[in-house]
């Protein structure tokens, strides 16, 4: 934009120019590269990548790891749970939050300053973590699919970012709707929600971000291994000591011959590769659609807050 | 009938009122209950709880639970690695993503800066369990960084990254770089692009060079986020990332990467002290508190707007 103006570039601004990108450049790599190692070592052959040390092209091209990921039950149920406790939540506590912000930002409303008094004190101030448990463990949620869902199903941060949008939202639409007759829901349904969909975007997003990477809610209130979540069977089979056994099982029975001999065939660590990028790749799809909403949300939460 | 016109009139406000309470109360319902119902459940810091005598039935031991943890050196050295932790982060996550936006400014392509500024918040969308696994991964005795390391003749014996108490802390900084950097950047980018680009102009015209529009214009004009941005990170100065300690925290690094989250987790969860743990949170939750008080009172000090 600055380029625009000045006929000749003077030597300063050449050296800043190229510095900047080169830091640029070096920050971009840094950002993805680890992302991009992770991709080619769960499409390499395991042993063959464990023989030399691939850097930026893989080796052996396979899917094998893959297959092995998809093949193991308790890994493949999480992924099912995830994506069920993802849709589920997100839909709930986006309509749940939107609801509410609609319902405090409307000033015919009664106690609205009460109301609002009640959401903002939870964004300072909470029991911690053990009365919380104690709540759920009271509450019959401990060990059940619904303690994913109703505790978040309002996010006080996500209602101030829908309530600072819909008080730009134009109020005559909303008057004259009323004056047709309309009820507030059907306002809220027919009006207010297709005119926010750069918002209602952006808090999807994160909602969906947060049900999909949660991990904590899953290993400390919830026992029962059918109902665990994607990280959590993610974080066991990299972290604990007996995940070596586990995934060693896994490439014994997937394989069935002994694979220390063998030249070829999964390892360990190409595994935990392929487990990662199932794990990356449905935020990589959502990302490129969803990116441009955002930068626009942040900006105006930002700028509110 | 005055008196019945206006009951009239209420009765109508109240079954005008209905649906929009009914569209606020079931949010209101979901914070008093777990919101609000654990800040109540806080009492048992002050008792001796247990799960069969019940929030009320458990009796009341003053503050022993406070005293016991404030002697416990497990305690003191969470409490510790906690705030230099955070004290890190304030002195080298902060300012990080300030100079990259300031970086990115100063690209002159469009379309090359938009790849870069897209890409750089990616991380930030990872789960840290992924991010976890991806660093521990490159940093392995056996992984990535280490071979590339050997094989180039720079060192002779892997470099032990995770297990040595004394590199945890940069390493936890590096990855929250890695991880933040971008996400980070967006507001004082937002904020870049609001500046008037008369002053640049005027400011070649002087024959400003670089550099200095950058200190004198672009500096001054985002220095109010910055500031706000600062207040409100002191706010976290007595909290810590569970994540990253749970997840890259191991029997070696303990001594550096053990925070005070961590010590709720265990003493909750592990040895079942439950009013003990919810003591140690309650302090913590308060100290907390006073630190957000604290940058709330210096920012109506300092730029005139309070946070709340």
């Amino acid at each position: 934009m600055k380029l625009n103006y000045s006929i000749k570039l003077s030597a300063e601004d050449h050296i800043i120019n190229i510095t900047c990108c080169v830091i640029a450049f070096i920050i971009f790599f840094i950002t993805l590269y680890p992302i991009y190692y992770s991709f080619i070592s769960s499409i390499s052959d395991g042993q063959a990548a464990m023989a030399t040390q691939i850097y930026f092209l893989p080796v052996k091209v396979t899917l094998e790891n893959y297959k092995i990921v998809f093949s193991e039950k308790t890994l493949y149920n999480s992924y099912i749970v995830n994506i069920l406790r993802t849709l589920i939540g997100t839909i709930t506590g986006v309509f749940f939050t939107s609801m509410m912000a609609y319902g405090i930002s409307r000033k015919e409303l009664k106690f609205r300053k009460l109301y609002s008094i009640i959401a903002i004190i939870t964004m300072y101030f909470g029991g911690g973590l053990i009365p919380y448990y104690l709540v759920l463990r009271y509450l019959h949620l401990i060990n059940t699919f619904s303690v994913y869902i109703i505790p978040s199903l309002i996010n006080v941060f996500n209602m101030l970012l829908f309530m600072s949008f819909f008080r730009d939202l134009p109020g005559a639409i909303i008057e004259s709707a009323k004056i047709d007759g309309a009820g507030e829901f059907t306002i809220f349904r027919k009006i207010v929600i297709p005119l926010s969909k750069p918002v209602l975007a952006t808090v999807a997003l994160f909602v969906g971000v947060y049900h999909w990477n949660d991990w904590f809610t899953s290993a400390y209130f919830v026992t029962n291994e059918k109902l665990m979540t994607l990280p959590t069977i993610l974080m066991r089979l990299v972290n604990s000591a007996e995940a070596q056994e586990k995934l060693n099982k896994m490439m014994l029975s997937s394989a069935g011959v002994n694979i220390g001999s063998m030249k070829t065939g999964p390892t360990v660590n190409s595994i935990r590769h392929a487990t990662m990028l199932v794990s990356i790749v449905p935020i990589m799809m959502v990302y490129p659609f969803l990116q441009k909403y955002f930068v626009k949300g942040i900006m105006v939460g930002a700028i509110k807050a | 009938m005055k008196n019945f016109l206006k009951s009239k009139s209420n009765l109508l406000s109240i079954k005008r009122q209905m649906p929009l309470q009914a569209m606020v109360l079931p949010g209101i319902i979901v914070l008093l209950i777990f919101s609000y119902l654990p800040m109540f459940g806080i009492i048992i810091a002050f008792k001796d709880f247990t799960i069969a005598k019940g929030f009320l039935g458990s009796p009341w031991v003053g503050l022993k639970h406070f005293i016991s943890f404030f002697t416990d050196s497990t305690f003191i050295m969470a409490m510790k690695n906690t705030v230099i932790l955070s004290l890190l982060r304030l002195l080298i996550c902060f300012p990080a993503p300030i100079i990259f936006a300031l970086i990115l400014n100063e690209i002159p392509y469009l379309r090359y800066k938009k790849v870069v500024q897209t890409s750089s918040y990616f991380p930030h969308f990872i789960a840290y369990v992924v991010v976890a696994a991806l660093w521990s991964n490159l940093l392995d005795p056996r992984g990535l960084v280490n071979n590339f390391l050997i094989g180039a003749g720079l060192i002779s014996k892997p470099i032990e990254f995770w297990t040595d108490p004394g590199k945890f802390r940069i390493l936890a900084i590096i990855v929250d770089i890695w991880k933040e950097i971008g996400w980070g950047a967006i507001i004082y980018i937002a904020a870049i692009a609001g500046i008037n680009p008369e002053l640049y102009e005027s400011a070649k015209i002087d024959g400003a060079s670089r550099i200095k529009q950058i200190i004198y214009i672009t500096l001054p004009s985002i220095a109010s986020t910055i500031a706000i941005m600062f207040i409100l990170s002191i706010g976290g100065l007595f909290r810590g990332n569970l994540d990253q300690s749970y997840l890259f925290g191991n029997a070696f690094n303990k001594q550096t990467s053990y925070i005070i989250e961590y010590y709720v987790l265990d003493m909750g969860f592990k040895t079942m002290r439950y009013s003990f743990a919810t003591a140690v949170n309650l302090f913590q939750s308060l100290i907390s508190l006073v630190l957000l008080v604290f940058a709330n009172w210096l920012s109506g000090r300092i730029s005139g707007n309070r946070i709340f």
